[in-house]
């Protein structure tokens, strides 16, 4: 064998053996400073509003890399448009996957987009963090898919908490419904009637709708013609709006329940535009943030670093509280990647998510743990009441713990 | 003066270079974005389909997003209830679409121009809540999902597929079926248009009057090219839901279906080359249009103003850009005796 071949063989052999060891002690995704991770969310299309999430956690991140990252390593957070289209959330998951090659799926936005992606992120035991939406399935079904978790306090939860609510406030309500005909509308459907319980008989109308509907305008008519005085909008924001215009026009002005999801400032501002600051008055939601137009948490240090980060690392709009959201969502994931060690694995942060305890979110209500543990999967599970006067959202009553 | 025609050495020479351009594009972009590229071939193939209808025979449709969920679900259904290999659906899925696309043509009889849009634009909007309605078969809202329903009936699975001894990644994979199906539709396509029948189709889309006057069959004519169209959506359609893996209904709304209609028109109507270009418009178009900027309301008004441009810039279309780039060489080219 000749001197240059027998070179050329051990440079290659070299070669082999530095990628075998470089590979064995750092995780796809994973660089001495860098950590890439990235989320699918509709920048356009009708669902476009709750981009803002994943704004809020990119200036989160922008600001925890301005103070160094986590273990020297800078977050790098992609992400990509899918429209709220689910075969297109598997096209961008797969992108992310395989061409940017992310160390975690994190805060992908909507329930049936994280349900088209699970079994692939699971087969490729790929984390699949804190998915934005609310589907008990994703904190439920954790043995089947052990690499996903959620993130918000879930669907049934808040239904259950209504149902709770008017079961001991009003038991002679007429209870009327309008849901997305959906995994996310039936969840909380299940968990209204689970509050109710033995007084479950009150709902004397459920009306759904389907996301690609027009409106709901005649699911409401058909609402107020069951003489129901206690309406559950379990809506999309667009749809909420709906609800209360066409009541509106109907001079039908029944006690609200708006969910979460659509009761945002901004949100509710639009729908006392469309129509008159009484129909919204009185209107009950729960809520787990710190909404940023609720003159209570003016002065709050967590609601001013909120602000701050908002103005200095670009977040967009400050009043929107699904920024909070964001920001929430990484916070929680930078204190479990601190958990997940010095050089984090995706096994590692994936037994960080699935054993938290953080009790200083400076974003959720004051006495709110981010909890999970063995069964528990769901890292929010608490929420006020709160109720709609005067053009602003007041919290009554105390936490709840719902599972 | 003679009619001056094309010698059959330029077509050989054309197919020759389509062909090349088919079998060495994966080599110039990385593994994943050959994805993409036959992502545009679905597009491509429904667009192909549609000229068919609006180009040559002036039958407007919005409802093709409609037919390719009927392609889409025949698979998707096929693969998870009766656990057939996702491949073989293909043809299936274009009868269903092309029987599904002579029933809308019926009303094409007696509707025409836009009322024969609205029409079809109606069934556009009801089949997502159809597809809700019977649940048993389609999986609701949530849709069907291959990967978790019948993963041994996807090709590809394991990230490798061999063909006829040749083993490349499932992207490439689907990059070649895709496009090979495309080309196939294409000539075909092609070969229809530029015959017998194709007279018939420009001759109805011309003047129903004189087309009827001629002896041509108006009704067979319409419910025909209708169903042809549909076939052809109905085999997109199967191509998407083999490439994503998963059937929603939330991936088959109208906007699917202004979407082809954008790239046939865009593609320049009645030309067939062009459609090519009207396939990658579709596709990329709504990346490039996040990219300036994701703020909320930018992509969709960027996207809007991209198709409002070409058609100021480009009233013909792409095809129309081409045939006017192309004269000087093709008048060359031509044979004269």
């Amino acid at each position: 064998m000749s001197r240059r071949l027998q070179l050329i063989l051990c440079a290659a052999g070299a070669l082999v053996v530095a990628t075998v060891a470089s590979g064995a002690t750092t995780e796809t995704g994973v660089t001495p400073s860098q950590i890439l991770i990235g989320g699918t969310t509709p920048l356009s299309g009708p669902a476009s509003a709750y981009q803002s999430v994943a704004k809020g956690a990119a200036a989160y991140f922008r600001y925890v890399n301005a103070h160094g990252g986590v273990n020297k390593r800078k977050i790098k957070y992609i992400y990509k448009d899918d429209g709220y289209d689910p075969s297109k959330t598997v096209d961008k998951t797969r992108e992310l996957v395989q061409q940017d090659k992310v160390f975690a799926v994190f805060n992908s936005l909507g329930t049936e987009q994280n349900l088209a992606t699970r079994s692939y992120l699971n087969a490729l035991k790929v984390p699949q963090l804190f998915a934005a939406s609310g589907a008990t399935t994703f904190g439920k079904d954790y043995k089947q898919y052990p690499w996903t978790i959620a993130y918000q306090p879930n669907y049934r939860a808040e239904g259950t908490i209504y149902g709770r609510y008017v079961a001991k406030t009003s038991p002679k309500a007429r209870v009327g419904v309008l849901y997305q005909n959906d995994d996310y509308g039936k969840d909380l459907l299940a968990g209204l009637r689970n509050g109710l319980g033995k007084k479950a008989g009150l709902i004397k109308s459920k009306q759904s709708y389907d996301v690609t509907d027009p409106d709901v305008r005649s699911q409401i008519a058909k609402l107020k013609a069951a003489r129901v005085n206690t309406l559950m909008v379990f809506a999309t924001p667009q749809f909420a709006i709906q609800s209360y215009v066409y009541a509106n026009h109907l001079g039908w002005r029944p006690k609200v329940y708006v969910n979460a999801v659509s009761s945002a400032a901004n949100i509710m501002g639009l729908a006392a535009a469309g129509t008159s600051k009484k129909q919204i008055e009185g209107s009950i939601s729960i809520v787990f943030l710190k909404d940023p137009t609720d003159a209570h948490w003016k002065n709050d240090p967590g609601s001013k670093l909120y602000r701050s980060i908002m103005k200095r690392f670009k977040g967009g709009n400050p009043n929107d509280v699904y920024a909070v959201y964001g920001m929430s969502v990484a916070h929680t994931f930078v204190a479990a990647l601190k958990k997940a060690g010095k050089n984090p694995t995706r096994a590692t942060i994936m037994k960080a998510a699935t054993s938290l305890n953080i009790k200083n979110d400076p974003f959720l209500l004051p006495g709110m743990t981010v909890h999970t543990g063995k069964g528990d999967h769901f890292p929010l599970d608490q929420s006020k009441l709160q109720r709609y006067h005067n053009g602003h959202w007041v919290s009554f009553g105390g936490l709840f713990r719902v599972r | 003066m003679r009619r001056r025609t094309p010698g059959i050495g330029l077509w050989l020479v054309l197919a020759a270079v389509v062909l090349a351009a088919y079998v060495v594009a994966p080599r110039f972009v990385s593994d994943f974005h050959s994805r993409n590229l036959a992502e545009a071939g679905v597009f491509f193939i429904a667009i192909v389909g549609l000229n068919l209808l609006t180009g040559y025979t002036g039958q407007i449709s919005l409802g093709h997003g409609g037919l390719m969920a009927i392609g889409g679900y025949t698979t998707a259904a096929l693969v998870v209830h009766e656990h057939w290999r996702d491949v073989w659906t293909i043809p299936l899925a274009g009868v269903a679409a092309g029987l599904v696309g002579f029933l809308i043509g019926l009303p094409a009889l007696r509707l025409s121009g836009l009322y024969l849009a609205l029409a079809t634009f109606a069934f556009a909007v009801a089949v997502p809540s159809l597809l809700k309605k019977f649940s048993g078969l389609t999986g609701g809202s949530q849709g069907l999902r291959l990967l978790e329903s019948a993963p041994l009936q996807v090709t590809g699975l394991s990230g490798t597929v061999t063909v006829f001894g040749h083993s490349m990644t499932q992207n490439h994979f689907l990059y070649y079926l895709t496009w090979g199906i495309g080309l196939l539709a294409f000539v075909a396509a092609w070969l229809l248009v530029r015959g017998r029948f194709g007279r018939t189709l420009r001759a109805v889309r011309d003047s129903e009057v004189a087309a009827a006057s001629a002896g041509i069959d108006l009704a067979r004519t319409k419910t025909l090219a209708f169903a042809l169209s549909g076939v052809y959506a109905g085999v997109a359609g199967s191509l998407l839901a083999i490439q994503s893996e998963i059937v929603n209904p939330l991936s088959f709304t109208f906007l699917l279906s202004i979407l082809i209609l954008v790239g046939t028109v865009v593609g320049g109507l009645g030309s067939l080359p062009g459609m090519v270009l009207g396939a990658f418009f579709v596709e990329y178009l709504p990346d490039i249009s996040t990219h300036f900027s994701s703020a909320q309301g930018v992509p969709d008004f960027v996207y809007g103003a991209a198709i409002i441009l070409v058609m100021l810039l480009l009233p013909t279309g792409a095809g129309g850009l081409l045939r006017r780039l192309a004269r000087p060489l093709t008048s060359r080219l031509y044979l004269r005796p």
